[in-house]
């Protein structure tokens, strides 16, 4: 029997006034998979992250996570996922602790399940005495490893992190790349990602689209891609695929 | 455990009472704010009064009569510090006087007690020296009114006594007596209508105060309730988590009126301590106002909460469909700002007037804003009015579910994320996709 997968897209077009941002994109993603959308700024990777995570409707095509059609059965995804926007922040005058109990007490039905989520999250962010601390003391990257395992410690079936590292120093981007890899490894998590990074896409991800203007040019593992555009890096591959160098 | 909503209502409320901002602003400042108002009145007023009593008053008699030494028996006998001048020269009496304590000089002019007894009047010239326009050099100016009209008095009713041996100088001088009557809404008490002054003042600057204020505060806090979750980019993923957006929308509401409430109450102590220390000099006079129904029955309590509750609902939804436009929380203030007319107006104007008394048209522009029948409701519950205030009550109902089904169409649909106003171009415009 054929797996199903953990996400379908297909034909998906969304419009802003006059700008097409995206253009028929479709793309299948497996369960305990790490996938990632890969592209210059305004390719459209964050409109489909924004649509699969229920944020925004599509304008046609249509979108399923495990099943769960985006526009119909959005509250049942929600259930599921765990989504980390691009730029996302963390509540500054709350404490790392309680931001994460906060967030713990929607997908727990009993104080210790929440008080385990939190402790995993304790665990993954590597934040130590520090969770005790105001968030609006955190630098960049302590917040993203906040962010990160607020995002993680409910174990969703899908995690949808946009831009994961994006602003991050060498340190802390190596950390949070890591906590992903091994996180998904061990809890069979499916994760959907965007990334500009493409060192990073070839460290983490099983699977890469190259997306550009709301349309994918090639789908593959990075190891295929660079084989299809005869290139020694995905960079190479992207430019080559997308005709820019 | 707490559920979804009490766990968004609790972190709401944590955030903002966190939030120096708030904290400062809404609930610290006019704690600390009004009595320090109060206070620096008080001090101020008893600093005029205790310069009063150190008040010096000059006198240069240049009569010498009889009349004149009456007058003069007359400041001694009211305690009045007097210094007598010689000399007949009143230029060089106010240049000596330059600079000294003496604020004020009498001068009696010679010819004074022959008016007084051929039955002309009496001459009195009266400098006042003044330094510096303030309350103060005003009071200790008038110092002279006192003594001198109670001379005056005496004079006559010492002439009406020659006059009419056998009447009481009163019944001459004050011959009609006053019996005032209340009779309000048929109930009769025996008083002024100034009595009821306190009431009027309470009615009239109180409530509309009152509800002013809770109201623009709790409209700051509910924009700011959803312009922080843009602005500290949390939002996004608050949307995406397993709970109803109207469940989000409620818990917002819900924090926001904690806030607001501890705001007002907040701007309440303060206020009455500002206003207890400034007029705690005034006299008031006591009225039984249970005599008159004019104290709040259990049923107007009930209508008061209810109206309350309804009017501070529809202004945090408007507040926060408003400020749902905006990307920061400094752009929510500006949206909302502007939505404060629909509560000044109706404020400023009810203080004054009723608006039966207004021109047609402003009467009309008066009852479509919402906020005018929260004043009016709050009005009608001291006068036992029920179905004013259910009509102003109903009116508000229909208002506020209005305004809450186009914050829940908002929160449903993707608007709350995509929905901004650019104030450079001013359109509406949606996010640049990436």
């Amino acid at each position: 029997m054929l797996k199903k997968n953990a996400i379908e897209v297909r034909d998906l077009v969304k419009v802003f006034g006059d700008i097409r941002a995206l253009d028929g994109l479709s793309f299948q993603v497996r369960e305990r998979e790490i996938y990632g959308l890969i592209g210059p700024n305004g390719a459209g990777k964050t409109t489909a992250l924004r649509i699969i995570a229920t944020l925004i409707k599509p304008t046609s095509g249509s979108a399923e996570v495990f099943g769960f059609d985006v526009v119909k059965d959005s509250s049942q995804i929600r259930k599921i996922i765990s989504y980390l926007p691009e730029e996302a922040g963390a509540y500054k005058n709350l404490s790392g602790q309680e931001y994460l109990e906060f967030m713990a007490n929607f997908y727990s039905k009993s104080r210790e399940a929440a008080k385990a989520m939190v402790e995993e999250a304790a665990e993954i962010s590597g934040l130590g005495e520090r969770l005790k601390d105001k968030v609006k003391t955190y630098s960049k990257g302590m917040s993203r490893r906040l962010l990160i395992a607020r995002a993680l410690m409910t174990k969703p079936r899908l995690a949808i992190l946009d831009e994961p590292t994006s602003g991050l120093d060498v340190v802390h981007a190596f950390h949070v790349r890591r906590i992903i890899k091994e996180y998904v490894r061990e809890h069979g998590v499916t994760v959907l990602l965007s990334s500009h990074n493409m060192l990073e896409v070839e460290f983490l991800c099983d699977r890469v689209s190259l997306v550009n203007e709301g349309k994918i040019l090639g789908e593959g593992s990075p190891q295929e891609i660079k084989s299809r555009y005869n290139a020694e890096n995905l960079e190479e591959a992207f430019m080559e695929a997308t005709k820019l160098g | 455990m707490v559920s979804g909503l009490g766990n968004l209502v609790i972190k709401e409320v944590k955030e903002m009472l966190r939030d120096p901002k708030i904290l400062i602003g809404m609930v610290l400042m006019p704690l600390i704010i009004f009595p320090v108002m109060g206070a620096a009145m008080n001090i101020s007023q008893t600093a005029v009064e205790e310069s009063l009593k150190e008040v010096s008053l000059a006198l240069m008699d240049l009569d010498h009569g009889p009349m004149a030494e009456n007058l003069i028996l007359s400041f001694k006998a009211l305690n009045v510090t007097l210094v007598e001048i010689e000399g007949t020269d009143v230029s060089e009496a106010l240049n000596r006087l330059q600079g000294s304590n003496v604020t004020t000089l009498v001068v009696i002019p010679q010819g004074f007690s022959q008016n007084l007894t051929s039955g002309l009047k009496g001459e009195l010239e009266v400098y006042s020296l003044i330094n510096s326009l303030s309350f103060s050099e005003g009071a200790k100016s008038s110092v002279a009114n006192a003594p001198i009209n109670a001379y005056e008095n005496l004079l006559v009713y010492r002439t009406i006594k020659e006059a009419f041996p056998d009447r009481a100088p009163e019944t001459v001088l004050d011959p009609i007596s006053l019996r005032n009557v209340i009779v309000f809404r048929g109930t009769i008490i025996e008083a002024p209508p100034e009595a009821l002054m306190g009431l009027f003042m309470s009615q009239s600057f109180g409530f509309p105060m009152v509800i002013m204020l809770m109201l623009i505060s709790a409209m700051q806090v509910a924009a700011t309730s959803i312009s922080i979750e843009k602005e500290e980019k949390t939002l996004e993923t608050l949307l995406t988590l397993p709970i109803g957006r109207l469940s989000i929308l409620t818990g917002k509401l819900a924090g926001s009126v904690v806030v607001a409430v501890a705001g007002a109450v907040a701007a309440l102590i303060g206020i009455n301590y500002y206003t207890t220390s400034i007029f705690s000099s005034v006299p008031t006079e006591e009225l039984d106002l249970s005599a008159l129904g004019l104290t709040l029955s259990p049923i107007s309590y009930i209508l008061l909460g209810v109206m309350m509750f309804v009017t501070i609902v529809s202004a945090l939804a408007l507040a926060i469909c408003v400020a749902t436009f905006s990307e920061n929380v400094r752009s929510a203030q500006s949206l909302v700002g502007p939505l404060n007319i629909l509560i000044v107006i109706p404020s400023l104007i009810l203080m004054f007037a009723d608006v039966e008394i207004l021109p047609f048209p402003i009467q009309v522009i008066m009852y479509i804003i919402p906020y005018t029948h929260s004043i009016i409701a709050a009005k009608a519950a001291f006068v036992g009015d029920y179905f004013t205030m259910l009509r102003s009550i109903a009116y508000l109902s229909i208002f506020t579910a209005v305004i809450l089904y186009i914050a829940a169409k908002i929160f449903t649909t993707e608007r709350i994320v995509t929905a901004r106003v650019s104030f450079r171009r001013f359109r509406k415009k949606t996010f640049s996709p990436k």
